[in-house]
């Protein structure tokens, strides 16, 4: 029996590994596993067995993450994290994680194909982003780590500020909403759209 | 029509906007013409000779252009062609391009000669009111007869057919301060603010900043108005914390500063669309402080025949010579109430332009201006005022006009002079643009200064400044703009920058004296109207009608005569109308008040509302793992919420019936195989989630074996079925909740608001992990041999892989979790693998079961197989008001449980009562009868309505299985009415009889299923 086929959710875009002729750089990332993490933020014996498994605090401060080595966590919520690894170590991870967390209240659940990512990149990014969403991402706070969840484009959707120089967010959206994640970004990174809003010298 | 031209020759006193080596030509109304960069459609026109451009909207007569910029009421244009075409725009506004093409609107068949002008002559037949007074009798040709005469008639542009091509977007933006308008009081304001740090969004709505700073009296730091701005341009243009936007028209202030401003991105040079731009950008604004500074438009006034071509405003003449070096006309006469319009005169005499007379209603005019004009040997005629128009061609030309003495309250003369000239040039005082102001509630205050509504009272963080504020002197408008911007900067937490105040020279604000109406001599109001608001030919007479029929309110004036509505929103006309109103009714402006000033300032496209949001992104479209194959396989789909769910697959030339038909049969004789990855999964874990699930659910699942799958039926509070599904245990302390596809995220909210706000001591965890999983249904008497024919770790034998079990394992390689449940009564296997391998497990299967002659089917089979078994479908069997036992399924609601949600509501008394509706099965008499989806039963038939109505029809369908129609209804007290015979009255007279019997028509003891 051949090896199991994997389809990114936006496989079926030809360019999905770099698109084309925009104003920013866009591409879908796939390499990335996922991992739900729930969990009481007040019991120190969840914190330390997630840390345990994880090699970093779990950050309690709303709208941050830490990184470290290849793991990457985000904040979602007061008992809610995600966990971002290289793809392919998250079904140990869930394990590991199940299995320090036995006996304490706590749910680790693999959700690597629930969401897809879509990295950006560039000076126009920030833009972008706030033609398809109210969010003010140019306020200062909006620097490298901060991730939110927000309405992006008529969808719920995640974004991470990977670095802010140069810019690179990912915007995580469920696997379903992806195409249409894509176009909207590529209709409204079209080079002739640009705005360059506050971004002189000055 | 004259043909002259109309240009003045080269200098640099006129035609500051134009570039004369750069020739744009467009056409007209068909007509090819050639402008110079920089031109507006009206300026070149206008310098072609011609001053006719359009219709009005109720008497169709002739009209041209009266102002500069957005305030223009009369020349409206169609813009572009097919889909590109735009409605309405103001010939004062558009900007000139190769290749252009404008037409007129509301005439035919063409402006020169126009049918509906007969509406003008028969005009003492259409008094203000004529539609309310007229179109009333009989009831039946509202709507049928009268409505689409009227707006055949009356109107403004027509909007394209065609699909529009292009591109248009949206833009939110947060500031700290944003200013509107980008005159003198704007500029400074904004240069205030930024001195601070703080970032400051300018907006104006002309292509460059200045506002009429370039056509307007005094100097700034010893320089040009015009000069200063171009300096202050540039010093925002290097600014990191200022942006500025042109072309961009502040259209509406909503509650808590939040602002949209409508761009214009590519109208002024279409080859940028090519470049990617948007058409037309719509900015979401929020403003911790907005600064209004939208300046001031000149008001017309009210004399007999004011609307002919070559009347416009004094501001605007001088504007078209000063920037576009077109002349109105030959040989002009200056009407005013006021100074300003002396330096118009002064402008248009300096350009070599016919000053035949200045008339001032005043008594006396003594300004430095004034006496300027004089100087010049212009004549002057003070306490005067023109009495009426003369024209030849239709009105399309003025020949001269007529003048008579005038003093305020004086009524009526009869001497007459009259004055040769082709223009006239009006100005009766100036109204602060405060319509912003006034979109979220702001209130105004008059001043007899000014004889206009100025800005008083706000709720929101707003200020206002320069002639917006009723300043009209340039040193005033600088300083109030310095003074806003340091206080809005303030407000906001900001620092006082460095900021170097620049000082004015000249400007002075003049003095005005109010004139409402000007008198006719002749006849009374024989041919003469007075207009006031031209888009809505409202004029003097029709205002006092309303009066004398008792429409007290301004606001119902304004309904009753259309003053101050459609596109113009009052702009020239509101204070002019007031005045009239006053007049009659002997009450002051300030106790008549204002009508209300909506949104928006000017119309903006339905494109810039639509944003990015058309086309294939009109709404998202939720797409599985399989969609692309769907597709490739012919698939019709069926929207279930965003999701696209494969309907049927027809092929080979079928029709969706015959498709839905065959795929039954496959599920029913070899295996179908099914995408059902858009149905809900909650994981749900922790040392109470039994005790959870058995609060949320009306069955009982604490009991639930590891391993094991069992149906739940879920109420809300009030008893009434909401969601259902198979829920399975994991682990001891873990379970997977199966949704309705549409419940997927309602019912993890719903869930997790009862832990979070009902039952906080419950230690419980829910994750929705819907989107992780593809998952297929393989059903059919083949699908166990399907699954064993791939390597797996899972022994799928029926003693080993039990009805309603679960297994977790290997298939052909992928990871998948198996659920043996079946929603179609057959042997059935429902297979979750994570979604990125749901393409690659779904090819497997197929192929897999290809010798056993395996199809794909959608959710029109599904709801058949389904309804053979008298399962229901929440949505369908149920609307929100039905309970479990409605449905006759009170097995699954638990007598044992001492709570679960919505247990209390059963025992009501409405809910308890006999003869509620309750889901039965029906036959119908022909078997090939169909019964419609949601036909009422009812207890007698009648010849005609009304009928008792005891129940409907809940499902529908044309059985292959059975070879016969089968339907699900809901019937009062229909468990008891077994066998007996129910009438279904349709439209169209027919009536379908059909037996009430058991809902499950095939298999009741369950034996397909269980193999």
């Amino acid at each position: 029996m051949s090896d199991p086929v994997f389809n990114s959710a936006l496989a079926h875009v030809a360019d999905h590994d770099g698109a084309k002729g925009l104003s920013i750089a866009m591409r879908e990332i796939s390499d990335r596993g996922m991992i739900d993490l729930r969990g009481e933020a007040t019991s120190s014996k969840f914190k330390q067995a997630a840390k345990s498994v994880l090699g970093v605090d779990l950050p309690v401060k709303p709208r941050t993450s830490v990184s470290k080595g290849g793991i990457t966590v985000f904040w979602l919520s007061v008992d809610q994290w995600l966990i971002t690894c290289p793809r392919g170590d998250e079904a140990k991870l869930v394990a590991n994680l199940t299995k320090a967390l036995e006996g304490v209240h706590a749910l680790a659940v693999n959700v690597s194909d629930m969401r897809a990512i879509i990295r950006l990149e560039g000076e126009h990014v920030r833009e972008v982003l706030m033609k398809g969403s109210s969010i003010d991402f140019t306020l200062p706070e909006y620097k490298a780590g901060l991730v939110r969840r927000l309405v992006f484009a008529e969808s719920a959707a995640l974004a991470h500020i990977v670095s802010d120089k140069p810019d690179t967010v990912d915007i995580y959206v469920f696997r379903s909403y992806a195409d249409y994640t894509w176009k909207w970004l590529a209709a409204t990174a079209k080079p002739g759209a640009t705005i360059g809003l506050f971004q002189k010298a000055g | 029509m004259s043909g002259r031209p109309y240009r003045l020759p080269e200098s640099a006193a006129q035609g500051s906007r134009i570039d004369r080596s750069k020739t744009v030509s467009f056409s007209f109304d068909g007509k090819k013409l050639s402008g110079f960069a920089g031109d507006t459609i009206a300026s070149a026109v206008m310098a072609s000779g011609r001053k006719v451009f359009g219709r009005s909207f109720k008497y169709h007569r002739p009209r041209g252009v009266i102002g500069l910029g957005s305030e223009e009421m009369n020349a409206l244009v169609a813009v572009g062609e097919g889909g590109r075409k735009e409605p309405n725009l103001r010939a004062t506004q558009v900007e000139l391009y190769n290749g252009l093409v404008a037409t007129s609107q509301n005439r035919w068949p063409s402006l020169e000669f126009d049918v509906g002008i007969v509406n003008n002559y028969l005009s003492r037949l259409f008094p203000s009111g004529f539609y309310y007074k007229t179109f009333m009798w009989p009831r039946s040709f509202w709507e049928s007869v009268y409505e689409p005469i009227i707006r055949n008639a009356a109107g403004l542009g027509e909007a394209a057919r065609e699909h529009d091509p292009d591109a248009y977007e949206q833009m939110h933006v947060h500031v700290d301060v944003l200013v509107v308008g980008g005159g003198v009081a704007g500029i400074a304001a904004a240069e205030a603010a930024a001195a601070s740090g703080k970032r400051v969004l300018l907006a104006d709505e002309n292509a460059v900043l200045g506002g009429v700073a370039d056509i307007s009296a005094g100097t700034i730091d010893g320089k040009a108005q015009g000069d200063w701005v171009k300096a202050k341009a540039a010093q925002f243009a290097k600014a990191g914390n200022v942006h500025v936007l042109t072309r961009t028209t502040v259209v509406g202030h909503y509650h808590h500063n939040y602002v949209l401003a409508a761009e214009r991105v590519a109208d002024h040079d279409p080859s940028l669309l090519d470049k990617g731009a948007p058409r037309h950008r719509l900015w979401k604004i929020r403003a911790a402080q907005v600064i209004v500074a939208s300046g001031a438009l000149e008001r017309p006034i009210a004399f007999a025949n004011n609307d002919r071509p070559g009347i416009m405003m004094a501001s605007a003449a001088r504007g078209m010579v000063e920037r576009y070096a077109t002349a109105p006309g030959m040989n002009g006469v200056i009407f005013t109430n006021n100074d300003d319009a002396y330096l118009t005169a002064l402008k248009l005499h300096e350009a070599g332009v016919g000053v035949a007379r200045i008339i001032d209603v005043r008594a006396n005019a003594t300004s430095e201006l004034a006496e300027a004009a004089r100087k010049a040997g212009l004549q002057v005629q003070t306490g005067a005022a023109i009495a009426g128009i003369e024209t030849s061609g239709g009105g399309k030309e003025i020949t001269g006009v007529k003048v008579a003495p005038y003093s305020k309250s004086r009524g009526r003369v009869v001497n007459e002079e009259k004055v040769a000239c082709d223009f006239v040039a009006v100005s009766g005082g100036f109204n602060p643009v405060v319509h912003l102001w006034c979109h979220n509630a702001g209130k105004l205050k008059f001043d007899e200064t000014i004889q206009s509504f100025r800005p008083d009272r706000h709720g929101d963080p707003i200020m206002v400044a320069g002639a917006a504020n009723g300043t009209f002197d340039l040193g005033g408008c600088l300083e109030e703009g310095y003074a806003a911007g340091e206080a809005a900067a303030k407000a906001v937490g900001g620092k006082a920058g460095k900021l170097s105040k620049a000082a004015a020279s000249g400007g002075a604000a003049g003095g005005v004296e109010a004139i409402w109406f000007a008198p006719a001599t002749g006849k009374y109001n024989e041919g003469n109207k007075h207009f006031i608001d031209f888009q809505n030919d409202v004029t003097a007479a029709d205002l006092e009608l309303a009066q004398r029929e008792g429409y007290e309110s301004v606001e119902h004036t304004k309904r009753y005569t259309t003053l101050g509505m459609a596109t113009d929103q009052g702009k020239t006309s509101n204070i002019n109308g007031l005045g009239v109103i006053s007049d009659a009714t002997g009450r002051k402006i300030p106790e008549i008040g204002t009508t209300t000033f909506r949104p928006p300032y000017t119309p903006y496209s339905f494109g810039s509302i639509a944003g990015t949001k058309k086309g294939e992104l009109f709404l998202p479209i939720r797409r599985t793992s399989i969609y692309d194959w769907h597709i490739a396989r012919g698939a019709t789909w069926e929207p279930v919420g965003q999701w696209r769910r494969a309907y049927c697959y027809p092929s080979g030339g079928e029709n969706k019936k015959d498709a839905i038909n065959r795929e039954i049969l496959a599920v029913r004789n070899k295996v179908g195989l099914l995408d059902a990855s858009t149905l809900g999964k909650i994981e749900i874990k922790g040392p109470d989630a039994g005790k959870f699930l058995d609060l949320v659910y009306t069955n009982v699942f604490s009991s639930l074996k590891v391993g094991k799958c069992r149906y739940g039926l879920m109420m809300n509070e009030m008893g009434f079925l909401m969601d259902d599904g198979v829920t399975v245990r994991l682990g001891e302390d873990h379970f997977l909740m199966h949704t309705t596809s549409g419940g997927a995220d309602r019912i993890a909210q719903w869930l997790e608001e009862w832990l979070q706000t009902e039952w906080t001591t419950l230690k419980v965890f829910v994750t929705p992990v819907t989107e992780q999983w593809a998952q297929f249904a393989i059903a059919g008497p083949k699908a166990r041999k399907v699954l064993q024919k791939l390597d797996s770790d899972i022994d799928f034998s029926p003693e080993a892989f039990e009805f309603m079990s679960y297994r977790e394992g290997k298939l052909a390689g992928y990871p998948v979790r198996v659920f043996r449940i079946s929603f179609s009564g057959e042997l059935s296997y429902e297979i979750a693998t994570p979604s990125n391998f749901g393409r690659g497990l779904w090819d497997t299967l197929m192929e897999a079961g290809a010798s056993e002659g395996i199809e794909p089917y959608g959710t029109e089979a599904l709801h058949v197989l389904r309804a053979e078994k008298g399962f229901i479908v929440i949505g369908d069997e149920t609307d929100g008001t039905v309970t479990p036992y409605d449905v006759n399924m009170g097995w699954a609601v638990s007598k044992k449980k001492d709570d679960f949600i919505g247990k209390r509501s059963l025992s009501q008394s409405f809910l308890a009562s006999e003869g509620r509706k309750q889901l039965v099965g029906l036959e119908t008499k022909d078997p090939n009868d169909v019964l419609p989806d949601g036909a009422y039963a009812v207890a007698e038939v009648k010849p005609q309505p009304p009928m008792k109505m005891i129940g409907q029809v809940t499902s529908s369908y044309w059985s292959p299985t059975l070879e016969r129609s089968i339907a699900m209804a809901l019937i009062e007290g229909g468990l008891s009415k077994m066998g007996e015979t129910v009438s279904f009255p349709l439209e169209g007279g027919k009536v379908v009889e059909a037996k009430i019997v058991s809902p499950v028509f095939l298999d009741p003891e369950g034996k397909r299923q269980d193999v």
